[in-house]
């Protein structure tokens, strides 16, 4: 009984996975057996060929979206890095109300703003510029960043920043040589969450703000293996394949650091 | 002490007015307190109260006027947005348009939410037994959660394909079907294969949160259970259940409002329909907004953001008291 559960449940999990990439290494008639075959009898590499054909300016999709997501992540930690080490060090006044008002905004979405959003930037004219993109994509990062590095900051005693004090550092000097190292995997970890946030997980943001080809990324790019009568599965999902590949591998490297952080948050207050 | 009589203390103003003696109370721990880290948090108070609160606060201003699609020029318009939502009905199709799709997102949010967390609470019980599998199966629970989810929403599409897809291909070669199903092609089965999909998304955060619940009851507890008799059956009904209950009602609260948020995977695989049958409230307002110009507009588009934020906020208020709560019990 436990084992049919286990099956299906892994099952579950990894069927559109996989499905992704067996039909990615699939030739070309074997694609379009009905019912499909669970396996790619002859894999090729072609798809991969195949779908720079048909959107050549796929490279272009994924540059775009590191831009995003790199940017999104190096302002997350900018202004994350510092508030997290005030909340952590400090009585900061008001404390209590800023880690409930990080909590609420956590819970926003890209759906909740993007009327105002739209709005603000067309006038701003900014709308179709990659600084909208970033700007806009960390508002949703912010709040989750600042509230992990704080409790990981938390983990550091005390008086290690204060024996860098009285060795003559000054405060920020105490954060970026001692403090900071102590907690480097945790802070990679919260900037590669940024990242992927910013790479792939604003999708309707990049529907409102993008209209230029150029500047989409690429959840926005693959649509144009969708035309008004067909879709090109077998390149889709190939082009699929190397769009999720990146975002999933960084997630799995770190998924250890966000999993006990967002766990201590929730559990042990 | 008789209750009539007063105490001499009653008379000083701070156990009069409780009130006050907690403001000054307040107020000496606020000399106390440490300006010094004011300069570290003000970057993100200014950032975020820029940019979330004013577009809090324009989308309010925006839903009471009549935008321009071309100038942005707006006219103050009341509540005549508001009223649109309470009024409006597509045409060629029954109800008001705002209140059906909000309607229909419950449901959906409700279908999805309770997949997301029966099927969370089993995966995590079953990751929370020792097998030899255990690290790599915790792998593959962990692997959606990394995937875009518009990327998600393309390979469920697939996987739901008709003709092609490997759901109707198991379901097929396991004789549960005769003909391939339209998954995706009436009301009633997109409505749930689009659940389903959203419910996959975020299920390994589910499973993560309540393994991590599971894990913190302490052992010494069910090892007193088992010392008083306990059968596996009531030692999990009776002892651990109760003890992870806060951080599964916590969960599923904040799971509630992603979901209800929850945009990429229905407009991906149906874009709201067919026939509508998908047309959550995050899909109106974004068709109000930006797709359907005819009918609607920044301004009604507007009104109806105001009215999801309320909803979410309310949702939101009851996560951040359970939160609280649960912390204070952990102490």
């Amino acid at each position: 009984m436990t084992h049919v559960l286990t099956w299906g449940f892994g099952l579950f999990l990894l069927l559109p996975i996989y499905q992704m990439a067996v039909t990615a290494l699939k030739a070309e008639p074997e694609i379009w057996y009905s019912p499909p075959t669970l396996y790619a009898r002859e894999p090729t590499l072609s798809n991969f060929v195949t779908m720079l054909q048909i959107v050549p300016r796929l490279p272009v999709h994924l540059l775009n979206s590191f831009v995003y997501g790199l940017g999104v992540s190096l302002l997350s930690l900018l202004i994350a890095l510092p508030a997290a080490y005030g909340l952590s060090r400090f009585r900061v006044p008001g404390e209590a109300a800023i880690v409930f008002g990080l909590t609420y905004a956590n819970m926003f979405a890209p759906i909740m703003l993007v009327v105002p959003l739209y709005s603000i930037m067309r006038r701003l004219g900014l709308l179709d510029t990659h600084l909208a993109m970033v700007v806009a994509g960390s508002i949703f990062t912010l709040p989750l960043s600042t509230l992990l590095l704080s409790t990981y900051f938390r983990t550091v005693p005390r008086e290690i920043d204060e024996a860098a004090l009285v060795d003559g550092c000054s405060r920020p000097g105490a954060l970026v040589r001692v403090v900071l190292p102590l907690v480097a995997p945790a802070v990679v970890a919260v900037g590669i969450y940024a990242f992927i946030t910013g790479w792939s997980q604003q999708f309707v943001l990049s529907l409102v703000l993008i209209q230029s080809p150029d500047l989409m990324p690429i959840t926005q790019g693959l649509y144009q293996f969708f035309s008004r009568s067909s879709v090109r599965w077998p390149e889709l999902m190939a082009a699929s394949t190397v769009a999720a590949a990146i975002p999933v591998a960084l997630f799995v490297a770190v998924q250890r650091y966000i999993v006990q952080g967002l766990t201590a948050a929730a559990i042990k207050g | 002490m008789a209750p009539t009589h007063s105490s001499p203390q009653a008379d000083l103003p701070g156990r009069a007015l409780p009130w006050l003696a907690h403001l000054r109370a307040s107020l000496r721990l606020a000399r106390r307190r440490e300006w010094y880290g004011v300069p570290y948090v003000l970057p993100l108070l200014l950032y975020l109260g820029v940019l979330l609160l004013y577009p809090l606060g324009y989308v309010v201003y925006l839903s009471l006027h009549d935008v321009n699609l071309l100038s942005m020029a707006s006219r103050w318009v009341g509540l005549d947005n508001y009223r649109w939502a309470f009024e409006f009905e597509m045409p060629g199709s029954r109800g008001v348009y705002f209140t059906t799709s909000l309607l229909r997102s419950l449901g959906w949010v409700a279908l999805s939410l309770s997949l997301k967390v029966s099927l969370g609470l089993a995966g995590a019980v079953l990751l929370s037994q020792p097998t030899r599998l255990g690290r790599l199966y915790q792998a593959v629970t962990i692997l959606p959660w990394g995937l875009p989810w518009a990327i998600a929403a393309m390979i469920w599409a697939w996987s739901y394909n008709t003709q092609f897809g490997f759901v109707n291909g198991i379901l097929r070669l396991a004789g549960l079907v005769e003909q391939p199903v339209a998954f995706l092609g009436t009301p009633v089965s997109a409505f749930v294969s689009t659940a389903v999909a959203d419910a996959w998304i975020g299920l390994p955060f589910m499973v993560v949160m309540i393994l991590a619940g599971l894990r913190s009851v302490p052992p010494e507890v069910l090892d007193a259970a088992l010392v008083d008799g306990a059968s596996p059956w009531q030692r999990w009904v009776r002892v651990t259940l109760p003890l992870v209950l806060p951080v599964i009602l916590t969960t599923a609260l904040l799971s509630t409002v992603w979901t209800f948020n929850s945009y990429d995977p229905i407009w991906v695989m149906t874009r709201g329909g067919p026939l509508g049958a998908t047309e959550t409230l995050p899909i109106a307002v974004y068709n109000v907004g930006f797709r359907q110009l005819r009918i609607g507009g920044i301004g009604r588009a507007a009104a109806m953001t105001v009215m999801q934020v309320l909803l979410v906020s309310i949702i939101a208020w009851l996560y951040l008291r359970m939160l609280r709560r649960s912390q204070q019990q952990a102490g």
